[in-house]
């Protein structure tokens, strides 16, 4: 029993995983460029990666809030998809500035110009900027009118899911101005390289994994903190650490502003692999299987999350070719697996796997007797 | 009560109601410094309402209460209540289960004089340090100091709640049930520790229904029944006292 709690506090499997994520970063423009003749990947397979590097970036966000703070979002799609449309409001400006020809959906609403409110746009630094700040303020509001009025637990989820379908329905609408249900496309370059080119793909998945990598290290370093500390707390119990004297408030908004942010950044980077981005990221279903992607991976300490989405995702991807119809019931199964067998995920194989051994070899029941971290 | 004891707590003219039922009816109640001060009654008399009315967890409908004599609680939230040195530990054991016994204390540690970010960037310096340990010495965890709360005892659970409230040296100690659920053997430990928290800075109220724990530890009995005071003095005379067994077994 010591032996499973000795590994509650650190995941066993966050050296390899940091690893694989720097040896990614190094063969990407490796393999992508074609360094090693005969030895290569097709700018659909790097731009793959780095697409599947942005999900893993989601589901650290949502694990920042779930898995430390114990406040599960069932929409983070919306901060996804926030920044997504940040990021593709920049690259049609970008196309404009150089092909002077405006979007179809402006055309269409007998536009002669950008709306005056996209003028910042025209500028990689202030879209930046808008990226984390507009989906920051957002993330504010509405966690502080939340947290504020006390909304806990599968409330949070069920508002917060609202809010993302609220969302999907105001950008399906043409009038709303940004491509209504086809979305925004037709990008054209990003930092002076032509979208859908192989130097594209390979820069940004080495920038999605540097953000991988990024908040995966650094988020680690602000759990192992006194903050993260009191992050544990909230989770465990909430109303306690109030009545030590914490406005437990600032603390959980924090974190949920954070959490929105590293959301936007991450759909940010996505919209541009993809090329093109329309409300069906708001869908409620892509935030819910965020949360399947985690609890797959397994809550807390970001690593899990990683790997989740990671393993979840490239299943995903090689089976809606290989067998679509066959995927959803994948997925069930998995999640059904997931709750039954490991309740914290794949990380519970890796932290508790010696200790199941141990325990083995003396006879006992493995699992049986194990304080889980999360409830 | 003489006239030269220090009141930490002042309670005068309180009324609580949820509704159309009033759990605190009209009470005057005193709890002085270096005094430990039993609160006992039948269910529903609203022990723990009282309680809940010291750290902002129900709110008065009127009347007052006042921390030595000039601070007006009733309209505080928890938290400044807590910053103004209350200090609870709930009836059911509340720690945090994932942090170690070191990591609940030390978070337990919150300088009132700090704001919340400043307690967020603090570095653990030897004040804090030496205030976690020497409550370590008092609640007897030392052994297990480095243990997740989680997989403690449900006395060494309470123990650690009672720490986590000490380590702040608040003015007044609230107990909500601290012996429910416990040994004898853990009993008899939880009144030492109890009798030894007594201190000229301190004022401790307890709630508890384990009578002879509180004989054992209560310099002073406050008999609650429907919200009010029905009876006032050591624990012996309440035991002997006809309105006091009325309510106890005479129903």
């Amino acid at each position: 029993m010591s032996g499973l709690l000795k590994f509650s506090g650190r995941d066993r499997a966050a050296g390899p995983v940091i690893g694989l994520l720097l040896l990614l970063l190094v063969l990407s423009p490796v393999l992508g460029l074609h360094a090693i003749p005969g030895l290569g990947l097709s700018i659909y397979g790097v731009n793959l990666v780095g697409q599947v590097m942005c999900f893993a970036l989601l589901a650290m966000a949502l694990d920042l809030m779930w898995g430390s703070a114990g406040v599960l979002s069932l929409g983070h799609g919306l901060f996804f998809a926030f920044g997504g449309y940040l990021s593709a409001m920049h690259l049609l400006k970008t196309a404009y500035a150089q092909t002077h020809v405006l979007p179809d959906f402006l055309q269409f609403m007998g536009q002669s110009a950008f709306p005056a409110f996209w003028w910042p746009f025209g500028s990689a630094s202030l879209s930046v900027l808008a990226i984390i700040l507009l989906p920051g303020l957002l993330a504010f509001i509405f966690g502080y009118v939340s947290f504020r009025s006390r909304v806990n637990g599968v409330y949070f989820s069920i508002i917060t899911q609202a809010l993302t379908y609220t969302a999907m329905l105001l950008m399906f609408r043409n009038e709303t101005g940004f491509g209504g249900n086809n979305g925004m496309t037709g990008f054209n370059t990003i930092a002076g390289l032509p979208i859908g080119g192989m130097k594209a793909a390979v820069l940004l998945t080495m920038l999605s994994t540097a953000a991988v990598l990024v908040v995966l290290v650094g988020g680690r370093a602000m759990l192992a903190t006194r903050f993260g500390r009191m992050l544990t707390a909230i989770r465990d119990d909430e109303a306690r650490l109030r009545f030590l004297g914490y406005d437990t408030l600032w603390l959980k908004l924090a974190a949920w502003c954070l959490s929105a942010i590293i959301a936007a950044v991450a759909g940010a980077l996505y919209v541009p692999q993809v090329g093109i981005i329309n409300p069906t990221l708001l869908d409620p279903s892509l935030s819910i299987e965020v949360a399947v992607w985690v609890a797959v991976g397994g809550r807390g300490g970001l690593c899990g999350a990683v790997l989740g989405a990671v393993l979840v995702n490239t299943l995903k991807f090689w089976m809606s070719a290989a067998a679509p119809t066959v995927w959803p019931f994948v997925l069930a199964l998995l999640v059904l697996l997931v709750v039954l067998v490991l309740p914290n995920g794949l990380m519970d194989l890796s932290n508790r796997s010696r200790a199941w051994i141990a325990e083995l070899t003396k006879g006992d029941v493995p699992g049986a007797k194990t304080v889980r971290r999360l409830s | 009560m003489s006239q030269v004891e220090k009141n930490a707590l002042s309670v005068k003219g309180l009324i609580v109601q949820f509704g159309s039922f009033t759990a605190i009816n009209n009470l005057t109640f005193n709890a002085s410094y270096g005094h430990v001060h039993a609160v006992i009654g039948p269910n529903g008399a609203g022990k723990t309402t009282l309680l809940d009315i010291f750290t902002g967890r129900s709110r008065a409908r009127s009347g007052s209460v006042l921390l030595d004599g000039k601070l007006e609680l009733t309209h505080l939230s928890e938290v400044k209540l807590a910053l103004s040195g209350i200090g609870r530990k709930f009836q059911k054991p509340s720690v945090f289960e994932a942090l170690t016994v070191t990591e609940n204390l030390d978070l337990a540690f919150r300088r009132a004089d700090r704001s919340l970010l400043k307690e967020v960037f603090a570095r653990s310096d030897q004040a804090r340090r030496d205030a976690v340990d020497g409550i370590l010495q008092i609640i007897g965890l030392g052994a297990q100091r480095h243990a997740p709360a989680g997989i403690l005892s449900h006395g060494q659970k309470q123990w650690l709640e009672i720490g986590m409230v000490l380590v702040r040296q608040p003015k007044v100690v609230l107990l909500d049930e601290p012996v429910a659920g416990m040994s004898d053997e853990e009993t008899e430990q939880t009144a030492k520790l109890v009798r030894s928290l007594r201190s000229p800075e301190r004022a401790i109220i307890v709630v508890e229904h384990d009578m002879d724990f509180v004989e054992q530890i209560a310099d002073l009995v406050t008999v609650l029944d429907q919200g009010a005071t029905l009876f006032e003095g050591d624990m012996k005379a309440a035991r002997t006292d006809p309105r006091v067994l009325d309510v106890y077994i005479g129903r």
